[in-house]
């Protein structure tokens, strides 16, 4: 895995990219989504940023087991 | 049924140079039996001590270790064999310094040389802030009776010569905090040392047999379901480090838990160069280097910064580690890298670990090791064993219980918040 697909960058290199967190996926409260996971092999859902290039905010869906990206989209759902 | 096995000595090894039957393997692959009192998951160093201090220390009959992979595979075998207790937190000093006594003591204690090896291990100052911080710690660890020792540039010259603190660098190194009991154990011995005491304890270690699932009855756990069929269990403890978040997604339970790749490498052999384990953590990065008996310079950083369970490092972060090394030792610039590697670690929301029930009142995880896995192995196992087999955590790990992130008491040694990564 060494390419991730930014939404208005095209095709980039991962060092340009910074993971931030992953989303608890958890039923509840705030405490859920704060200190608890479903830490799935198969699937994880991610908060990343694009911090060395244009700096947008992400939602990437991963395989962590193989590194297999599903799917990068902006955390805003749409571009402006 | 484990065969007697020969006790290690001198007078032994002299027998041994005479006999062709004084070898023996360190322990009889078993077959897993229907049922069993305890069941640990997991032949690493943690599952491996505890089957050890349950069969011991508490007199338990009929214990059972699975592994999925070989004996000692996963981190036991992927760490950079450093143990040490200098940590500011009472509630992790006092717990690696009781691993750290055990680990002095352990190759008598198990009749299997385990190397330990009190190089001393510093922590290096980039700043007149960071001095300020490393005396902290230092007064943390020597209130709570560890040994600690601030060094100024002096006297880092006269603890570590091969390091040059005057080298103008972007980052001057301006003292460090050396813990001299502090150092390296030989990763290996420590997991074969235990499988084979704990084999001659009478403990069956099950290799190949992936567990599958939990089987429950009357809401309490009943035993496991693995690829050698269902064994039924009394208690049913889980010691499977880097894949803790693979088994709460197995039980459907959420964990404060996120899997991250840690790396490691090694170089080319060369002569006795760094005496000690040199830790430089400068502005975003970090490197840690000691050398192996071999002498290869063992270096490890950061994490890789993402969530994997691949094992596959990354290689900017490599880039980033041997960077740090030569900015640390100019004089190793040439030296090649020969292989370097990752084990998955369970990040917890506050880098410390978790050994508490798991929903059943006769399940237990021992994990959330984060990087402090190995050093933890001699303490981690008795203590687990003590909660295991009498129901009452000792003090030494009450702290470590699962409740602690919902009543507000984490351990956070960094004071880096909710994130596994910054951890």
């Amino acid at each position: 895995m060494s390419l991730f697909t930014c939404p208005f960058c095209g095709s980039r290199n991962l060092e340009e990219f910074s993971f931030h967190k992953t989303l608890p996926n958890v039923a509840g409260g705030a405490f859920e989504e704060i200190y608890l996971r479903r830490d799935a092999p198969s699937h994880s859902d991610e908060h990343w940023q694009h911090r060395y290039g244009c700096r947008a905010w992400l939602r990437v869906q991963r395989n962590p087991s193989s590194g297999e990206v599903f799917a990068v989209e902006l955390l805003t759902g749409t571009k402006p | 049924m484990q065969t007697p096995r020969p006790r290690y000595s001198a007078a032994a090894l002299l027998r041994a140079r005479f006999s062709r039957h004084f070898w023996k393997p360190l322990w009889n692959p078993a077959k897993p039996q229907d049922h069993y009192d305890v069941v640990i998951v997991g032949a690493g160093g943690h599952g491996l001590s505890t089957a050890y201090h349950l069969a011991r220390d508490h007199g338990i009959k009929r214990i059972a270790i699975v592994e999925k992979n070989i004996l000692g595979y996963g981190n036991v075998a992927r760490n950079t064999t450093i143990v040490r207790s200098n940590y500011l937190l009472p509630e992790n000093h006092y717990f690696y310094e009781d691993s750290l006594r055990r680990y002095e003591g352990l190759s008598r204690e198990l009749n299997y040389n385990v190397m330990y090896s009190p190089r001393g291990v510093v922590d290096l100052a980039n700043s007149d802030d960071e001095m300020v911080a490393l005396a902290r710690r230092g007064n943390a660890m020597r209130l709570a009776g560890i040994d600690a020792q601030l060094l100024d540039r002096p006297g880092l010259v006269r603890f570590a010569p091969e390091l040059n603190p005057y080298l103008p660098r972007r980052y001057p190194i301006m003292g460090g905090l050396v813990q001299r009991r502090a150092g390296t154990v030989r990763h290996d011995a420590v997991a074969w040392g235990y499988a084979r005491a704990a084999a001659a304890l009478g403990v069956d270690i099950i290799e190949r047999c992936e567990v599958l699932g939990l089987t429950t009855q009357a809401g309490v756990a009943s035993g496991v379901e693995t690829s050698l069929g269902h064994i039924r269990a009394d208690r049913i403890v889980f010691a499977v480090a880097g894949h803790t978040g693979a088994i709460g997604t197995m039980l459907g339970i959420p964990l404060p838990v996120e899997t991250h790749l840690l790396q490691a490498m090694v170089s080319e052999p060369i002569k006795p160069l760094v005496g000690s384990v040199l830790i430089y953590m400068y502005g975003h990065a970090e490197v840690y280097i000691t050398q192996s008996d071999r002498g290869g310079l063992v270096m490890g950083g950061a994490l890789d910064g993402m969530p994997s369970y691949t094992r596959e490092p990354a290689w900017h972060r490599l880039e980033e580690i041997v960077q740090s090394a030569v900015a640390l030792l100019p004089q190793i610039a040439g030296v090649k890298i020969l292989r370097h590697w990752a084990g998955t670690n369970d990040q917890t929301m506050d880098g410390s670990p978790l050994i508490d029930r798991l929903k059943y009142d006769n399940v237990f995880l021992n994990g959330g090791w984060c990087y402090g896995g190995f050093k933890a192995i001699p303490a981690s196992g008795a203590a687990c064993a003590t909660l295991v087999a009498t129901g009452t955590a000792p003090d030494l790990i009450r702290n470590f219980r699962l409740s602690r992130f919902a009543s507000g008491h984490m351990i956070d040694e960094k004071g880096a918040g909710p994130y596994p990564v910054r951890q």
